[in-house]
């Protein structure tokens, strides 16, 4: 059973003089156990439409979706989910503890359950010190790190975070990207989205890119940094020299050679130099990066 | 059940720490405050002045307290987008809007009764000032002040309904006045279009009349001001009555707003 399912989706909203706007359009895509899936798209590509569609606050004009295998829209299909919205906002009027106590009312915690998780996800996103401060006097990257921990709250298997990196300092980003990698150390499903590639790179599995309402591809990110992979730069010490086709050389101070290697010819420039006795000090590849490739598909799925 | 309670307290605390509310309540306070130098101006009846004076001072500020919660209760809560966070929790739309009116009934209930306390003192104050030939019914003022409380609960549920279906704070605040008016008056006008001016109207309009009737709450059985203040006895099968009715006219609204209210997009 996959943990998220999504299946022929389409969403058009009514907007005032009967306007229309086909925000997605046949999105089918599905999320496994276990994968930290990115979910990629400029700004009104149809990310949010998504996950509020996912997280049963509107309803799909056509298709259907389920999570852990319970069609959205039902509210137990939520137990095992943690929710994350864009722009978060929480009840002001209450602190940051209460609130938790709130949320895990919510999801029947007992008591004990809930006094040592909220603890945990307050440490977790440093709030301690403005824990039992009402939630109107939080800045704009408290509510989000708040958001997080109300997520996290419950040790759901399912995560569903709406731009979770956005409103965050460098720290709190580099944080959110180390508790992502942790989520999946654990074995829990991360579906985000984002319009940050560079997030995609260091925490996804799969990536997914959508541009106007259309999922225009989905692949394995790991795959396409292999792929993005156009060169490679080799340093090598103990030559003098070295001279072979298609290969760039240039001579850097302290009898290193900086040599530019095309992707195919990487193998055979390395054997010449291991027979000329060279020693290789540095190998890097020279990549297409993330973001180019991204550029790529958004520029092909405007046309 | 966790879940409802919690969502009860929420919304209880979300109205004890609304500074409107406060403003409101202290104004009502010095309104029974100034009971007692008002009703003296009477010279005769101080007694039955200051109870008619407590009541309607009373009643007006549930009015207000009502008619503000009712209309504010969903309306806030999209207009600052918390329900984006909270709906999206594993409680059902259903829960969630009873948890929202039992917060607001209970609440209401707790102004009458403190409100309701702080009158009785004042009564007796200035009753014993000047004496009165009637014996005060306090029996019968703790009735009228249930009844009330029991007309401003139901207002709410119409606040609330009206709130479901709205983006607006001003339509569901106008549309519950709006409504109470019409609801205190309607058996005044649906006994004169019963009567004889009703035969001189087409049986269209009558019927339609009618039909609005049956159709908005009833008010006028929940003024007990008069047995309050005279000790007029009140049939228990009537009163009876009047409470099913209340109970069960809220339960119908309450339906209904859950209906519009699952249906409901939140983009
Ligand atoms: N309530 C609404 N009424 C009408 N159109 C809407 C509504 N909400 C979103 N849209 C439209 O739907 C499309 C997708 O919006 P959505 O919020 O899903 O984008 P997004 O990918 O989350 O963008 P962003 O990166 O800016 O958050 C946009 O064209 C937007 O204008
Ligand atoms: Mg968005």
């Amino acid at each position: 059973m996959n943990a998220i399912d999504i299946r022929n989706l389409s969403k058009t909203y009514r907007t005032r003089k009967w306007g229309r706007v086909d925000a997605l359009q046949d999105l089918t895509l599905s999320v496994g156990k276990g994968e930290v899936f990115g979910f990629l798209g400029p700004n009104g590509a149809g990310k949010s439409t998504t996950i509020k569609t996912l997280m049963g606050l509107i309803s799909p004009s056509a298709g259907t979706a389920q999570m852990a295998g319970v069609p959205v829209g039902d509210a137990r299909c939520r137990m095992k989910v943690g929710y994350l919205p864009e722009n978060p906002a929480f009840y002001d009027f209450l602190t940051a503890r209460e609130y938790l106590r709130f949320v895990a009312a919510m999801f029947g915690m007992s008591p004990q359950e809930t006094q040592a998780a909220t603890g945990k996800v307050l440490g977790l996103l440093e709030l301690e010190g403005a824990a039992d401060r009402p939630i109107r006097g939080f800045s704009k990257g408290m509510v989000q790190r708040l958001g997080l921990a109300q997520a996290m709250l419950h040790d759901p298997e399912i995560y569903v975070l709406d731009e979770p990196m956005s409103g965050l300092d460098p720290l709190g980003r580099a944080l959110v990207k180390n508790i992502i990698r942790d989520l999946k150390q654990q074995g829990k499903t991360v579906f985000f989205s984002t319009h940050i590639t560079a997030d995609v790179e260091v925490v996804c599995d799969r990536v997914g890119v959508i541009v106007k309402g259309k999922l225009q591809t989905v692949n394995a990110v790991h795959e396409l940094l292999a792929a993005g992979v156009v060169g490679y730069q080799v340093q090598v010490t103990g030559l003098s020299d070295f001279s072979g086709e298609g290969v760039e050389v240039t001579v850097r101070g302290g009898g290193i050679l900086e040599l530019q290697v095309p992707r195919e010819l990487l193998s055979l420039t390395l054997e010449k130099l291991g027979s000329r006795g060279a020693e290789i000090t540095l190998i890097e590849p020279n990549r297409q990066d993330l973001e180019s490739f991204f550029l790529e598909v958004v520029a092909q799925g405007k046309k | 059940m966790d879940v409802f309670r919690a969502t009860v307290v929420m919304t209880f605390r979300w109205i004890l720490r609304d500074r409107v509310l406060h403003a409101i309540l202290a104004v009502a306070l010095l309104m029974i405050l100034l009971v007692p130098a008002l009703s003296t101006f009477s010279m005769r009846q101080v007694q039955e002045l200051s109870i008619t004076l407590s009541l309607s001072a009373i009643s007006f500020v549930l009015l207000m307290v009502t008619v503000l919660l009712g209309a504010s209760s969903v309306w806030r809560d999209i207009e600052r987008r918390y329900l984006a966070s909270v709906l999206t929790l594993p409680i059902s739309r259903t829960v969630f809007l009873l948890g929202r009116f039992c917060g607001i009934a209970c609440f209401i209930a707790l102004c009458g009764v403190v409100l309701g306390a702080a009158a009785a003192v004042i009564i007796s104050v200035s009753s014993a000032q000047y004496p009165s030939d009637i014996p005060i019914h306090w029996d019968k003022i703790g009735l009228a002040l249930l009844a009330d409380i029991a007309k401003y609960i139901m207002l709410a549920s119409v606040g609330i309904f009206f709130s479901t279906v709205s983006t607006s704070f001003y339509f569901p605040f106008f549309a519950s006045i709006g409504i109470y008016l019409a609801g205190s008056g309607s058996q005044e006008v649906y006994e004169y279009v019963s009567g004889q001016f009703g035969k001189e109207m087409g049986s269209v309009s009558v019927a339609l009349f009618k039909a609005v009737y049956y159709l908005i709450p009833n008010f006028a059985a929940f003024d007990l001001k008069v047995p309050a203040i005279y000790g007029v006895p009140v049939l228990p099968a009537g009163l009876g009555l009047t409470f099913s009715y209340a109970v069960l006219y809220c339960a119908i609204l309450l339906c209904v707003s859950s209906y519009t209210f699952s249906r409901r997009q939140f983009p």
